[in-house]
């Protein structure tokens, strides 16, 4: 199964690296630079994609008390953060050229950030807790309490900052060409997304496993 | 092609990120098949004796 | 469906009355909060024309600071005594647990605010009188305290509990600052309650959340 979907997930990476290099054609006002967007965009979808799933193994792991929620959350933090980070690192390099400056405190880059520190406070409390069992209610805590959060802190930032110019993404709207090219990007980076989770998942059920025999073992 | 040292800068992090991820996942997975095989060792030596 | 209610208020209570005997926690945060003033007028320099950008950003990051420090200590103390165990064998329900520590937070927090509003009020001569600020600090304050009471006991169980409870607090109630903080900025110069009816609700709508979200949850935090 995983091998289908990695097949497929490279194809489609593949195609996304033609379409945005060769096929799509330059857009007018900002140049070459504004392909990033075609991995900043999706690369940003796949993050919300992952705390999302975060949110629901929280919840699943404190009601059914199931290991398996818990890995299924931890793994997707992890990726999730891994993307936030592109998001944080590719936002500013298109920014550069774009707009002049690397940083503005915009509505979704600030929300952006926030999210990012709550996943890594996600990941922060597993390591500090006193027991591991503890650490790991702690973060599903954590993952429900920062899903619930970002909506909110999204709609805070947004109302502050229309009280303040701000650069825009850019005019207009999408041409077909773009368009199929974004979708392409966006399917190609959520099939790598589950992808990523199948192994981080499987990874860490086998250590688990080998923890359990191995204590049978020497014990 | 200007800016295209930007561009070229974003695809770069992308593709290094999600690499050193795997490359993490892969050390992971080394570690454990070594784990895997210290045990087997163990196991032969725990079930000798018995024969 | 009263009872719990009354349990809750039994909780506070107990909280309210140990710290009004030795008003440790409530003398120690309310200087710190006066020297965090100070020290931000040192940092922004009012000057009379600047007064209004800069004072809502003092007043809330002073708040934001100091409550982090006190919710702190709230759970600290309970840990270290043994009361939280002693707690939690009374057969009352967790989130009524969690709604008593709420409360008491919540008295704390108003009691050290309307000593330190005020003189932050005067340090930057600002006008005093004014219900929106009341109705503002209110909604922020318990905001602040129902996620911060939940965290509290959270970090409390973990190693670097001083740390820990401002990174998990900070992100969490990032809307409540900058609503409150916008908010407050209107209410100085003297706008109009529909000016900031977003603002408010805003921090209603978190309230009402977090408040339920928080008391469901507690009883997975506190468990052994």
């Amino acid at each position: 199964m995983s091998r289908i979907l990695l097949g497929i997930s490279f194809g489609l990476m593949m195609a996304a690296l033609y379409l945005v290099f060769i096929y799509v054609p330059t857009e007018g006002t900002m140049g070459v630079v504004q392909r990033i967007f075609y991995f900043h965009v999706p690369v940003a979808w796949v993050s919300f994609l992952a705390f999302f799933v975060v949110f629901i193994g929280s919840i699943l792991f404190l009601w059914k008390r199931d290991e398996k929620w818990d890995m299924l959350a931890r793994s997707s933090a992890e990726i999730g953060i891994l993307f936030t980070s592109l998001v944080l690192i590719t936002g500013p390099i298109w920014a550069k050229p774009a707009w002049g400056v690397w940083w503005t405190w915009d509505a979704r880059l600030t929300t952006t950030l926030i999210m990012w520190v709550i996943y890594v406070s996600y990941l922060m409390v597993r390591s500090f807790a006193v027991e591991e069992s503890r650490g790991a209610r702690f973060a599903a805590v954590v993952g429900i309490f920062g899903f619930v959060d970002i909506p909110i802190t999204a709609v805070a930032i947004t109302l502050w900052r229309t009280q303040h110019p701000r650069p825009v993404i850019f005019e207009g709207g999408l041409a077909p060409s773009m368009l199929l090219t974004l979708i392409v990007c966006v399917a190609a980076f959520t099939l790598l997304y589950i992808y990523l989770m199948l192994q981080a998942i499987s990874l860490k059920q086998a250590e688990a496993d080998l923890g359990k025999i191995s204590q049978a073992l020497r014990g | 092609m200007e800016n295209s040292g930007y561009f070229f800068a974003a695809f770069a992090v992308v593709w290094a990120v999600l690499f050193a991820y795997v490359v993490l996942l892969v050390r992971r997975q080394v570690r454990l098949k070594q784990e895997i095989e210290a045990l087997k060792g163990m196991l032969k030596e725990k079930s000798l004796p018995d024969q | 469906m009263r009872l719990p209610l009354r349990k809750a208020l039994v909780i506070a209570w107990k909280d309210i009355l140990s710290e009004s005997r030795t008003r440790d926690i409530l003398s120690s945060v309310g200087v710190f909060a006066l020297l965090i003033i100070v020290i931000f007028n040192f940092a922004f320099e009012p000057g009379s024309d600047n007064v209004e950008l800069v004072a809502p950003g003092v007043l809330w990051a002073t708040i934001t600071f100091a409550g982090v420090l006190g919710l702190g200590r709230s759970f600290v103390f309970e840990k270290e005594k043994g009361c939280l165990e002693g707690l939690l064998l009374c057969p009352v329900d967790r989130d009524v647990v969690y709604l008593g520590k709420m409360l008491g937070s919540l008295a704390f927090m108003l009691a050290v605010e309307i000593i330190v509003v005020p003189i932050f009020l005067i340090l930057f001569d600002l006008p005093l009188f004014l219900p929106q600020l009341a109705l503002i600090t209110l909604l922020a304050t318990v905001g602040f305290v129902s996620v911060g009471t939940l965290f509290s006991a959270l970090a409390v169980n973990t190693r670097a509990r001083d740390v820990m409870l401002p990174i998990l607090f900070f992100p969490i109630v990032a809307p409540v600052i900058i609503a409150a903080m916008k908010a407050s900025g209107l209410a100085l110069e003297r706008e109009s309650w529909s000016a900031m009816s977003s603002w408010l609700q805003i921090m209603g709508v978190f309230d009402a959340i977090f408040i339920v979200i928080s008391a469901l949850v507690f009883e997975f935090v506190v468990e052994e």
